[in-house]
């Protein structure tokens, strides 16, 4: 795979990729390709995508609020990276990066 | 001092219990002495739960002296995979991006078990994100084969299942993608069940290819693999993929006649290690004395399952994926802007197997290519379904080898990802078809296990089940 395909398809799956890996993704990525390339030869006019499964899907259920008890507010809080009097703290979506 | 409790079935030990001649707390001490034991240099088991499994042994001891036993799995010691959640307890998915995750609550999977009263002992090690063929890419270390320290136990439920074939529990949950639990119990020597898409609930789950993961048991036979795939069952309004099928209930044979398996012809060409063709042949001909009817059957796009499944599976691990992002939870590398954090995070702490399968999933899906690799492959995904669909009009079950070869060495097939891949050559079909598929022990190739695969119709484990069993007793017999 060409190296910006590599870094392209790296920034949509915000994976940072450093220089040096480059190649080597590009053509551990390249050797599946390849071998997925087989998929082209099948004949699939007028097939249709493979519905999902199961065909008997289960009927709605109400969308009722069950709250969270204070063990799994708890919890929730123990796997906060980073929190300030109980809330999560995540970088700003807006903020534009520090110089 | 040993009393080999942990050697025990769990059909076996339910016997003792119900007796009076063990307790579960005498079964879950000699399990832990084994994990104490052989667990340093296994590395099966990421973690123990030994004050909490002792405590569980001993209210199933009350419950069964008080005549209020919970069920068939009450007092047994069981692992859970590393990707499967248990409150209060750590679940890092074989990755470091997960190290700190403490599980908020119970898979449904987890409690029923408990509701069982089955005494969970900890969680078992696994290739991260359940990526892998070989638990060489669990991001703590490699699990060891039980009989060979130098080759691996399989993957991705590579710690389930040599838990389970090391005695360190009497039988193991493990989930399957693409073969992750029965190739490892292949390698290893025990059952390995993936059943139908839809039987068991995935919440509480670590998704990867959320239309192809299923929870299965691991087990030291087809009759524990029932007890606990019983326990497990059923349908989930956690899960709308849940199914109100008939639920299993065993139906054991001792005579085969009237059943009908298929050696797909497509499937038996090159590739297969001479031992592993031989003991699974071997194992057709116990078939026959047994009643059935082996016969070969067309099964075309043999050719073209593995590279469906490495198309579908890594779009749909890239999506299940992306919530592994240092915000909520997990590692986080804090960046200099919110983009920083992700790109940082993500490149620390998720390892090379899974980066390189979000990357080919993301590539795959994204525009200009989405037609040509993804839609592609599910059109094609909807041919291999007829072509399993059209092969079990003429027979009930079709019978291969689970894996090509038996369990190679360490580092073996780590520098070549499509080497690993090449590993699953077998067992994908029953994922992308969703139809159940169960791996049992068929004899050794140079000491090492062989495992006969078979696959059946949707919903109709108790056929699949019954034929693996009868193969079993035959072969102990």
């Amino acid at each position: 795979m060409p190296k910006e395909d590599v870094l392209a398809v790296a920034r949509l799956a915000r994976i940072g990729v450093t220089e040096d890996e480059v190649e080597r993704i590009g053509d551990e990525l390249g050797a599946v390709l390849g071998y997925v390339e087989r998929l082209q030869r099948v004949e699939t006019t007028g097939v249709p995508e493979a519905s999902a499964l199961p065909v008997l899907a289960r009927a709605f259920r109400q969308d009722a609020v069950n709250g969270c008890s204070e063990t799994e507010r708890a919890f929730i809080e123990e796997n906060f990276p980073a929190s300030e009097g109980g809330f999560l703290k995540a970088p700003a979506v807006f903020e534009r990066p520090k110089r | 001092m040993t009393n080999h409790l942990n050697e025990l079935t769990i059909a076996g030990a339910r016997v003792k219990l119900d007796a009076g001649e063990i307790s579960s707390v005498d079964l879950t001490q000699a399990c832990l002495d084994e994990i104490a034991s052989r667990n340093p240099s296994l590395n099966a088991l990421l973690e123990t739960w030994g004050e909490d499994a002792l405590r569980d042994a001993a209210r199933a001891d009350e419950r069964r002296t008080d005549g209020s036993v919970a069920g068939p799995l009450d007092g047994i010691p069981i692992v859970v995979k590393d990707n499967i959640l248990v409150e209060g307890k750590r679940a890092s998915a074989g990755s470091k991006i997960l190290e700190p995750y403490v599980s908020v609550s119970d898979a449904t999977v987890t409690r029923k078990l408990k509701g069982q009263g089955a005494v969970l002992i900890g969680r078992a090690n696994m290739d991260e994100f359940a990526m892998g063929s070989s638990t060489e890419h669990s991001a703590y270390g490699p699990t060891r084969h039980p009989k060979d320290p130098d080759r691996v136990p399989g993957g991705s439920s590579g710690g389930s299942a040599c838990a389970t074939a090391a005695h360190l529990c009497l039988g193991a949950l493990g989930s399957d993608t693409g073969g992750s639990i029965r190739q490892p119990a292949s390698f290893c020597g025990i059952v390995g069940l993936k059943p139908t898409y839809g039987r068991v609930s995935r919440s509480g789950l670590m998704a990867m290819a959320s239309s192809f993961d299923q929870i299965g048991p691991l087990a030291k036979t087809v009759e524990d693999a029932a007890l606990i795939f019983q326990a497990i069952q059923g349908a989930d309004p956690m899960d709308q993929t849940t199914v109100s099928a008939n639920p299993f209930a065993p139906a054991w044979r001792e005579r085969l006649n009237g059943l009908r398996i298929g050696l797909p012809i497509q499937a038996w060409g090159e590739g297969i290690d001479p031992g592993v063709r031989e003991r699974v042949m071997a194992a057709a001909d116990v078939f026959r004395a047994l009643g059935a009817e082996v016969v070969d059957v067309d099964l075309p796009y043999q050719d073209e399952v593995l590279a469906v499944y490495y198309v579908v599976m890594p779009c749909e691990a890239s999506a299940n994926l992306a919530r592994f992002d240092g915000m909520r939870y997990g590692a986080r590398h804090q960046g200099s802007s919110l983009l920083e954090t992700y790109l940082e995070t993500r490149r620390e702490f998720i390892g090379a197997e899974p980066r390189r399968r979000i990357l080919l999933g993301t590539y795959a899906l994204s525009s200009g290519y989405y037609d040509a690799y993804y839609r592609k492959a599910k059109q094609v995904q909807t041919l291999i379904r007829n072509a399993y669909a059209s092969a079990m009009t003429k027979v009930d079950m079709l019978l291969t080898p689970t894996t090509p070869s038996v369990a190679f060495r360490l580092g073996e097939k780590t520098n070549d990802p499509l080497a690993m891949y090449l590993e699953d050559l077998f067992t994908v079909g029953a994922n992308v078809t969703g139809l159940p598929a169960i791996s049992v022990p068929c004899g050794d190739d140079g000491g090492l296990p062989v495992g006969l695969h078979l696959t059946g119709r949707a919903f109709e484990e108790s056929a699949l089940l019954a034929a693996a069993r009868a193969y079993e007793e035959s072969r102990a017999a």
